[in-house]
């Protein structure tokens, strides 16, 4: 076969260089982008996870609290107990710190017992800096700092202090010197600065435990006794936590990059069902010399696979070095902020690489299919006379009706693992459907249109009636590419729209105030009391209300979520309702729950919830309804604050919103409220205000960035399709070279040559733009209502951004028109009259 | 008046010369055969005559018009109105029915007339195969379309390459014969490119084409 190949196909292929190159072309972009992207992902996810293991080091086990620490006292029966051999004790505190340019910085604080965590952590083991002194390692006040915090904040080792907010102000602590733990900024110091600076005295969230060889750690366990909010967890959980949470930002950009590979095969399509066209005699010449129908489908399949293997072989080497200039400039992190502050460097898998080869290939021999299905079918003796059939067999009719029904089904089907495969398939499925369909389609739209007299209509309509299939190949392209462009238009759009409607409906205040201390992932920092009370004597203050956010835990497997108390007069005005409240049953608190809490733990309304509360007690709510939540995907539940002061006696507050009056500049508030802070005894300093214009706008750029990968992905897929439209519509030109030349002896101009391909091409290409436009439209659906929701755990609206979409569709039929049109120039020759010569 | 005045013509091929100094007259109602070897340029005379490759000497003439003085469009219209063209290959439109493809030289002339197709159709032997596609012909059935469509629009001038390259014996006469006939009726001239004896023994002249010129 492959001498076949040789004798048979690489003459065709040198003598069609573009056309061979084009389908080249598509299969190495597709498999690059692909490529690139899963390598980025997974050296991320690798070099955080290394990060995560090096920090905790290799205890058997950890106790972690749920939140809010325990008790130090737990750490003396652990470390006494006769089955430990190491206890280490642990204060883990995320706070800010300031770089030189006064910018805050996220910092991860790690109190440790320097003589006893390195044993577990030897990566956490303080390293004093040249010239110090040796006992540094225990100084109450000196950090050491890992490269990263070193590179942020350190000034490369040339500062000799840093500062960091904590609950009671700005501290300034001595860099003593350096750790060798990876990963985003770290800085460890003694536990006992840790307890004293931070507030934790008397407390600590974790203790790392080594078991006595021998020791039965089910045993040691009853015998502890351990007290309520204090749970066991494995050394690898926060690194598979963040694997699973962002398992599906990862598989949805990977999706993503291969959408390039999948309208890359529609290109192979195209490509080769028109090379199949125009080899009708030769491959009708061959079959009469003696090569089976069945050989004729290898020849064809095996031409794809190598032109497949050679795209993919060159595509894995550009993907490789377009992650590795990626991490090199954008570091790990590709938009989702799963991995912000890592600096990975490239990890190349091999399994992976054969993986996204053997998929370039696939897609080369699934693009090529129904052209080798063509060949395969080809009668000799019509093929001769060049008239065989380049149409499928009738019996495919039903399949693009078959395929879209399917399409539709599989939107029905639950994700797998939080991954919606179903809906992945759905969308593929829609997508080969309506391209299947598309002669159908034709079919019924001509069956109403009668030849016309006009000799250029008359040849381009029937042309269209007979040749259907020629024109599946011509708008398979325009249609794989635009539809998914057109999808993820609308999906983005939607997505933006429905955050923006959510905003407005979170941030009705004027101004919003919290406490700065504390990190991202930390229980958030109180305000007074009485600044909460007092806020509404400040001039210009209307109104205010108080919020408090905690962390609670309802699965020790999953991460925290936040529970919010709030002023909720209103619920159905106050909160983003996805559905109707339930009325509440007589004597039960009512809760209402995000999107992501019904997902993941399944409490719909009507359902009873048991809430773990700060203080160790638990309490039994109600859910009443259902909110949307773009804040925080692992989920939230909001009480009115009068049931959770009575359920809990913590009146603190952690935020406080302010409506001003009319004509009141938020601006002017900020002091008074700090001077109002510092009488009570807060540090005023350490007041963070925020308009909601500002959160929008902020918020916005983060959805933006987080998209931004998507939209170079969406790109290129359009690229490429455009590309493709290009490479078949020149292709079919020089096919119909004879048929130019026969026009050219019955005295049709070359104007009017030019005219019947740019018509046919404008024709074509509106006609594939509207089905795409309209299978992008259907298959945004699925991304809006069925992906999106499986995959992150939230709803949004669906808007159809139908001016940008119009301009999309436009480009496309420009691009199209022109492209042929240039292609039918070249072909439109002098030399035309030379093709109608059967030994030509 | 002649309806095909050939003088001195004369073409290339970058340095080489195909030929040289041919001269050609051909009358209404003529049937001519122009023989030769093979590649000495037979099916260029023809496309030179057409308009369809460009002349490096000489001039061609058809109906009095000296087809130099043409642009391009006027070249297109010329072989529109004036000339027929029946092909070794048949070349006939496979996405167009028979009617459509035997009417197109008349669409092209804005006076469709789908009697006069129905009548060419018949005088060739295919009556009733109007809406058939080319598929579902035989070779000789194709040609005979492709004949019909030369005819069909009643040009002075029919240029014939090869007709019967591509059939059999019995096949070919039957062709020759139609051809023959066709031309005759129509008062049309034909100037018939050919390596079969029998279709140039049909022919009121025979000639040769070598490199130097044309010789009977």
């Amino acid at each position: 076969m492959l001498t076949w190949w040789r004798q048979l196909s690489w003459p065709e292929w040198r003598h069609h260089p573009w056309r061979t190159g084009a389908a080249f072309l598509a299969v190495l972009l597709g498999v690059a982008l692909a490529f690139s992207v899963h390598l980025i992902n997974q050296s991320a996810l690798g070099e955080f996870s290394a990060a995560v293991r090096s920090i905790n080091g290799e205890p058997d086990f950890e106790l972690r609290s749920a939140s809010g620490g325990f008790d130090e006292a737990l750490y003396a029966r652990v470390a006494r107990h006769p089955m430990v051999a190491i206890a280490s004790p642990v204060v883990e505190i995320d706070a800010f710190a300031f770089d030189s340019q006064g910018r805050r910085i996220t910092l991860r604080l790690l109190g440790i017992d320097a003589l006893v965590a390195g044993s577990l952590a030897p990566a956490l083991l303080p390293r004093p800096a040249p010239g110090q002194d040796r006992f540094a390692l225990l100084d109450p006040a000196s950090v050491f700092l890992n490269g990263q915090a070193a590179q942020r904040l350190a000034a490369n080792g040339t500062a000799q202090t840093i500062r960091v907010q904590t609950p009671r102000g700005e501290a300034q602590l001595h860099i003593g010197g350096g750790v060798t733990a990876a990963g985003p900024p770290l800085a460890v110091i003694d536990i006992a600065g840790a307890q004293a600076t931070f507030g934790w005295l008397g407390r600590l969230n974790r203790i790392d435990v080594r078991l006595a060889p021998g020791a039965d750690r089910a045993a040691l366990l009853r015998d502890l006794g351990l007290p309520a909010g204090v749970r066991v967890a494995t050394p690898d959980e926060a690194a598979q936590r963040v694997s699973n949470v962002s398992r599906a930002y990862r598989v949805n950009l990977t999706v993503l990059a291969l959408v390039a590979l999948f309208t890359g095969a529609f290109l192979v399509f195209s490509i080769l069902s028109l090379s199949v066209a125009q080899r009708q005699p030769q491959l009708a010449l061959l079959g009469v010399l003696g090569l089976s129908a069945r050989e004729r489908l290898a020849l064809v399949l095996i031409e794809a696979a190598l032109l497949g293997a050679a795209g993919s072989a060159v595509g894995l080497g550009l993907g490789t070095a377009l992650a590795a200039l990626a991490l090199r400039l954008l570091g790990g992190d590709l938009g989702g902020g799963y991995f912000a502050g890592v600096a990975p460097p490239l990890q190349f898998s091999a399994a992976a690489a054969a993986v996204y080869g053997m998929l370039g290939i696939a897609a080369a021999v699934v693009g090529a299919w129904v052209p080798a299905r063509v060949a395969e079918r080809l009668p000799p003796a019509l093929g001769l006379k060049g008239l065989g059939s380049s149409a499928p067999a009738p019996s495919t009719r039903a399949l693009g009706p078959a395929l879209l029904a399917l399409g539709v089904a599989l939107t029905l089907l639950p994700p797998v693992g939080g991954i919606p495969l179903a809906a992945y398939g759905s969308v593929a499925c829609l997508l080969l459907g309506g391209i299947a369909c598309v002669p159908v389609v034709i079919a019924l739209v001509l069956r109403a249109v009668r030849p016309p007299v006009d000799p250029l209509a008359l040849l381009a309509v029937e042309r269209a009636r007979r040749q259907r299939h020629s024109a599946t190949v011509a708008v398979a392209g325009v249609v794989a590419s635009l539809s998914l462009a057109v999808a993820l238009t609308v999906m983005v759009g939607s997505f933006r729209g429905s955050v923006l409607a959510w905003l407005d409906t979170v941030l009705p205040a004027d101004l919003y105030v919290r406490a700065g201390a504390g990190g991202p992932s930390s229980e958030p920092a109180t305000l007074p009391a009485e600044l909460v009370a007092r806020a509404a004597t400040v001039p210009g203050v209307a109104r205010v209300e108080s919020q408090r956010v905690t962390q609670i835990s309802l699965d020790p497997a999953r991460p925290a979520i936040a529970l919010i108390a709030r002023t909720l007069d209103d619920p159905a005005a106050r909160l983003p309702l996805t559905g109707s409240l339930l009325p509440l049953p007589a004597g039960a608190t009512a809760a209402y729950v995000s999107e992501a809490i019904v997902d993941l733990y399944g409490a719909a309304p009507g359902a009873q919830l048991k809430l773990p509360l700060p203080d160790g007690s638990e309490a039994a709510v109600f859910v009443r309804g259902v909110w949307r939540d773009y804040a925080r995907q692992h989920g939230a539940i909001v009480l009115a604050s009068n049931d959770y002061r009575r359920l809990t006696g913590d009146d603190r507050s952690t935020d406080i919103a302010l409506w001003l009056r009319a004509g009141s500049d938020p601006q002017a508030v900020r002091e008074p409220l700090r001077r109002l802070a510092g009488e009570l005894g807060f540090d005023g300093a350490l007041l963070e205000f925020a308009e909601p214009g500002a959160i929008r706008t902020t918020s916005l750029r983060i959805f933006d960035r987080s998209f931004a990968v998507t939209y170079w992905l969406q790109a290129v897929a359009i690229g490429i399709g455009l590309f493709g439209i290009g490479a078949s519509f020149s292709a079919q030109v020089l096919a119909r070279r004879k048929e130019f030349g026969l026009l050219a002896h019955l005295g049709f101009t070359r104007a009017q040559v030019l005219g019947i391909v740019g018509a046919e091409c404008a024709v074509w290409t509106a006609a594939g733009a509207l089905l795409g436009l309209l299978l992008g439209l259907a298959v945004s659906v699925v991304l809006v209502k069925v992906v999106n929701p499986q995959s992150f755990h939230w709803t949004m609206d669906l808007a159809v951004p139908w001016g940008r979409l119009a301009l999309l569709c436009a480009a496309v039929l420009v691009a199209g028109t022109l492209t042929g049109w240039l292609a039918a120039r070249g072909a439109a020759s002098r030399q035309l009259a030379l093709s109608v010569k059967e030994d030509w | 008046m002649a309806v095909l005045e050939v003088v001195g013509l004369a073409k290339r091929y970058a340095d080489s010369v195909v030929f040289s100094g041919v001269d050609l007259r051909v009358d209404r109602g003529e049937f001519v055969a122009v023989i030769g070897e093979s590649g000495v340029g037979k099916s260029t005379l023809l496309n030179c005559i057409a308009a369809l490759d460009r002349i490096d000497a000489g001039s061609v003439r058809i109906d009095g018009i000296d087809i130099a003085s043409l642009d391009e469009a006027g070249q297109a219209h010329l072989r529109r109105a004036r000339l027929g063209f029946v092909f070794q290959a048949f070349h006939v439109l496979p996405h167009l029915n028979v009617g459509h493809n035997v009417g197109l030289p008349l669409l092209l002339q804005r006076r469709p007339d789908p009697t006069r197709v129905t009548a060419v159709l018949a005088a060739v032997g295919l009556d009733g195969f109007a809406e058939r596609l080319p598929q579902t012909l035989s070779g000789g059935q194709l040609q005979r379309v492709a004949i019909a469509r030369a005819l069909v629009h009643r040009p002075p001038l029919l240029l014939a390459d090869e007709p019967t390259g591509n059939l059999d014996p019995a096949t070919a006469e039957r062709v020759l014969t139609v051809l023959h006939e066709q031309v005759r009726h129509e008062g049309a001239a034909c100037v018939l490119v050919t390596h079969s004896a029998a279709a140039a023994a049909r022919a009121d002249r025979v000639l040769t084409l070598t490199p130097s010129g044309i010789r009977s």
